[in-house]
């Protein structure tokens, strides 16, 4: 065997200003040097950077590194640049330790002094336990290239047509009797009135001849089972008639790409905008409706005279929903242009709180529709209009009362048609799509991605990806990304074949487990079975997210999170503890 | 074969102890004679009227094998404790006591302060007018007397002393000592030094024939007597604390046969270091409420936890004490 060196190479980041502004990188270097087994420490401005990365891999190769402790942000952030940093230098990648120096510590201290010891003490701790890191092997299985899809919308067909374009059979469940989402339900699109009909009836004749891809009409998951490259998915038709369809149909898939789209916020829920009690007071969507007959009017059959547009329902606001809907403020200014044209005599206001036009020729379209003599009023998000009937003497259906904020005055503006511009919400049944393909939502019922930033089609289960507007509101062209990016997502995980699954995970020494089975019902992703025969339990390792429970739960320690031993954590508690000096330098001016 | 066969020296000797350890040595029975025929017994408290003289007298080494059990409490178990080291080739830390702290070890759940007070003033049945608490040294018209030091915690025997081996047991299983003894005399190949003998590797459970099943979650802890066990379902699945799945096998299940839930005197399986935080760990799993007051409702039924999750292992324990 050859001879254990455990040399360890430290690499202090100063991550710009980030870390190094309160954090003495230098006296943390000095200070790591001095630990036992540290043969080098080093500080550099952005260890992340390719030149960081580098440097870590020559020294590991010069000076025959057998481990390292990158001391810089959260692991989550950077762990596998600094494993890849391992790997091109022929070392394991779980050789390595982070010591989070940056969320953990700059970014949540002031006081230099304090904050430089706790830096001291982290990178302590992550020596004591990569002394303790075991050399690791990831596995790897096969990818089946079958996909499915849930949500029969924009995104859903765009990403089924991309999969089943390449070769791959898709499996696409619609809750609905139709495709085409919420689309389907629009008129014309902002800001360059293309026709939603003409975006949506290519793919829908496509999706449904295509020969790779299954449409599953007034259909559900009820269950997903397995794991990334070997789901079973079932899916089960809503009313089905005959016997045959009452079964849940069982398909075997390789990834999951949901696509369940918004359903519109409820207008009546904001009581005095009279929605459902005022027989013209109208949702974006109705008025679509008009515009698809081609009729504007009131209930009455009447063309209006005033029509009002107020913006935000439901959205930017406390009481509702704190986040912008993203595609309102566009929407609105088409109905405006849209209104104005076939009726140039009828008085459109605008009563909005901001006017959100970030994207792409956007803020263009908001130029030109402000010179169609339309009336724009911005009222305080937290301020909202009063709508109610006008009294006899008006000529007018309804008076809105706003306070307006640009002239400050208490305004009253007449409507003979009010149209609320909805927001987005998350489905009701979300929950039980997330539930189903266990991923995150947050506050608002939006699914979470595996990172915001770097990872917006991503979910924290492998292999499930969300795209559209489930994850947050947003417009068709993000839409369509999103939905291309997922299935993209998706191809380089079917051209490779195989799966690589990260080697942390738990495990049951066979040889300890006594079957006292408390673990057995534990496990959030069903990943333990027991084996009736010989009485012992056993961690079906693909499906493991290295959660931990398991581990905690069995009482004998026969199961061991691999890369979370015990040892590994007393160790680094231990070094967390070992007692650490600094002084502040004198001040250089 | 008229080759006569040396017979090894052999001490037993008891620290902090209840003497059962002692008498699960008696308890060979006839075999007893085998013990003495292969063994000379050179020093044990119990049933010889050796000294401490008289150890003190012998070589380093002189001694083949010596079972020390009983916690170490107190000076003179410390000092015997380091005696016995000297003088053996190997030395056992023979029961719960010596192994891991043992009943005596709960002693650390008080302060020495607390445990004289309580002892020699505040009992119900103590009048001690003039508090009076023993001293180490005591000047009398003859000299001095002497007492031996009474610590603050108890410690085990490996944290006084180098252990070879570990045998666990409150006592340890008479047929455990009868097996060792006999590779011990027999020059048998012994397991490396620091190893626990005399027990099995795996958890109670692997042996204990009571049915288990994965429906582990408990709504409510009983004691023994609130239930009427039905002699076949896993304690644990009736509500009944049970140390079992966080103990060693080598015991064959006694307590359990004799439908009484493990105590885990034989200590932890060999990866656990710590039974009692491994055993909490499991039970934390296995409540089955959600809400923070619904789980301290159940918790509020485990009587004396730490007592119970600790009755063996307290000074061994990753806690070690209570801090004062």
């Amino acid at each position: 065997m050859e001879k254990k060196k455990d040399k360890i190479g430290v690499y202090i980041c100063n991550c710009g200003t980030n870390i190094a502004k309160v954090v003495d990188a230098e006296a943390v270097a000095r200070y790591a040097a001095t630990l036992p087994n540290v043969h080098l420490a080093k500080t550099y401005k952005y260890m992340c950077s390719n030149p960081g990365q580098e440097m870590i891999a020559e020294d590991i190769k010069e000076n025959d590194l057998d481990r390292v402790v990158v001391a810089a942000c959260s692991p989550n952030m950077h762990e596998r640049t600094f494993r890849s940093a391992l790997r091109m230098a022929g070392l394991n990648q779980y050789m390595l330790e982070m010591a989070n120096i940056r969320e953990q510590c700059s970014w949540v201290h002031k006081d230099r002094k304090a904050a430089t010891k706790k830096a001291m003490a982290l990178v302590s701790g992550a020596v004591q336990r990569v002394l303790k890191h075991e050399a690791l092997e990831s596995m790897s299985v096969d990818m089946n290239p079958s996909v499915l899809v849930i949500g029969g919308g924009i995104a859903g067909m765009t990403a089924a047509l991309e999969l089943a374009d390449a070769g791959n059979f898709v499996h696409l469940v619609e809750k609905d009797d139709h495709l085409g989402g919420n689309i389907a339900r629009v008129d014309l699109t902002a800001p360059y009135y293309y026709s939603a009909v003409d975006l949506l009836s290519e793919r829908m004749t496509r999706t449904f001849e295509h020969k790779n891809i299954q449409v599953y009409l007034n259909s559900k998951l009820t269950e997903l089972s397995g794991f990334v490259g070997n789901f079973a998915a079932k899916i089960q038709k809503q009313n089905g008639l005959s016997e045959d369809e009452a079964k849940a149909k069982e398909v075997a898939i390789g990834n999951v790409a949901i696509c369940t789209g918004y359903k519109e916020f409820d207008a009546s829920r904001v009581t005095h905008y009279g929605y459902g009690k005022l027989p013209n007071v109208i949702t974006s969507f109705e008025l679509e409706n008009m515009l698809k007959s081609g009729k504007v009017e009131t209930k009455e059959g009447k063309i209006p005279k005033y029509v009002a547009i107020v913006h935000c329902v439901g959205s930017r606001n406390k009481e509702f929903h704190t986040y912008c809907s993203r595609v309102c403020c566009m929407t609105a200014l088409k109905y405006a242009h849209e209104i104005k044209s076939a009726n140039p005599e009828c008085y459109v206001s605008d009563v909005y709180i901001d006017m959100n036009a970030f994207g792409k020729g956007h803020e263009d379209f908001y130029r030109q529709s402000s010179k169609a003599k339309t009336l724009f009023l911005m009222y305080d998000k937290e301020n909202r209009p009063v709508i109610h009937k006008a009294g006899p003497k008006d000529d007018c259906e309804m008076l809105i009362e706003v306070h307006e904020r640009l002239s400050g005055e208490h305004i009253e503006i007449p409507a003979d048609l009010v149209v609320l511009m909805v927001g987005m919400e998350a489905r009701d049944d979300s929950h039980e799509i997330a539930h189903l393909t266990n991923i995150s939502q947050d506050k608002d019922g939006w699914f979470i991605e595996s990172h915001p930033k770097l990872e917006p089609v991503a979910t924290t289960t492998d292999g499930v990806f969300i795209a559209g507007t489930c994850v947050a509101p947003k417009d068709i062209p993000d839409t369509v990304a999103q939905a291309r990016a997922a299935a993209a997502r998706i191809l380089a995980r079917i051209s490779k074949g195989k799966i690589e699954i990260d080697a942390v995970f738990a495990e049951v020494n066979e040889d300890v487990c006594s079957g006292c089975r408390i673990c057995n019902v534990m496990c959030p992703y069903s990943a333990i079975e027991f084996d009736e025969e010989k009485k012992k339990s056993h961690v079906i390792s693909a499906l493991c997210k290295a959660c931990g429970v398991c581990v905690a739960a069995c009482p004998s320690g026969a199961i061991k999170g691999r890369h979370f031993t015990d040892q590994q954590i007393l160790a680094q508690i231990e070094g967390i503890f070992s007692k650490v000096e600094y002084s502040e330098p004198a001040e250089v001016s | 074969m008229a080759e006569e066969k040396q017979k090894i020296k052999m001490a037993v000797y008891w620290g902090a102890a209840c003497g059962g350890c002692c008498v699960s040595v008696l308890d060979v029975h006839e075999a007893l004679f085998d013990v003495v025929a292969a063994a000379d017994l050179v020093f044990w408290p119990i049933a010889l009227d050796t000294k401490y003289q008289d150890v003190e007298d012998m070589p380093d080494g002189f001694i083949d094998l010596t079972l020390y059990n009983g916690a170490v409490r107190n000076s003179e178990n410390e000092h015997i404790a380091k005696l016995l080291r000297q003088k053996s080739k190997i030395l056992v830390a023979y029961g719960s006591c010596s192994h891991m702290g043992g009943i005596p070890g709960l002693a650390n759940f008080s302060t020495k302060e607390e445990i004289f007070d309580r002892v020699y003033h505040d009992t119900e049945s103590t009048i001690n007018t003039e508090r009076v608490v023993p001293q180490p040294e005591f000047e009398v018209a003859e000299g001095v007397l002497e007492l031996p030091v009474f610590y603050n915690d108890v410690r085990t025997l490996a944290d006084v002393v180098e252990v070879d081996y570990f045998m666990p047991g409150c006592p340890p299983q008479t047929a455990r000592l009868v097996e060792v003894f006999t590779a011990i005399v027999t020059g048998a190949e012994l397991p490396p030094p620091g190893s626990v003998i005399g027990a099995g590797d795996k958890a109670q459970c692997d042996e204990c024939s009571r049915k288990k099943t994965e429906n582990k979650g408990v709504k409510k802890f009983y004691r023994p007597w609130e239930v009427v066990d039905d002699g076949e379902t896993c304690f644990l699945e009736q509500g009944i604390l049970c140390m079992g799945p966080a103990t060693r096998t080598g015991c064959d299940f006694r307590c359990i046969q004799g439908n009484a839930p493990c105590r885990g005197c034989y200590g932890p399986t060999p990866d656990s270091t710590d039974p009692g935080a491994k055993m909490m760990s499991a039970i934390a799993s296995v409540i089955d409420e959600k809400e923070p007051v619904a789980i301290d409702k159940v918790l509020d039924d485990l009587v004396d936890p730490a007592g119970y999750f600790y009755r063996y292992s307290l000074p061994s324990s990753y806690i070690r004490r209570k801090m004062s």
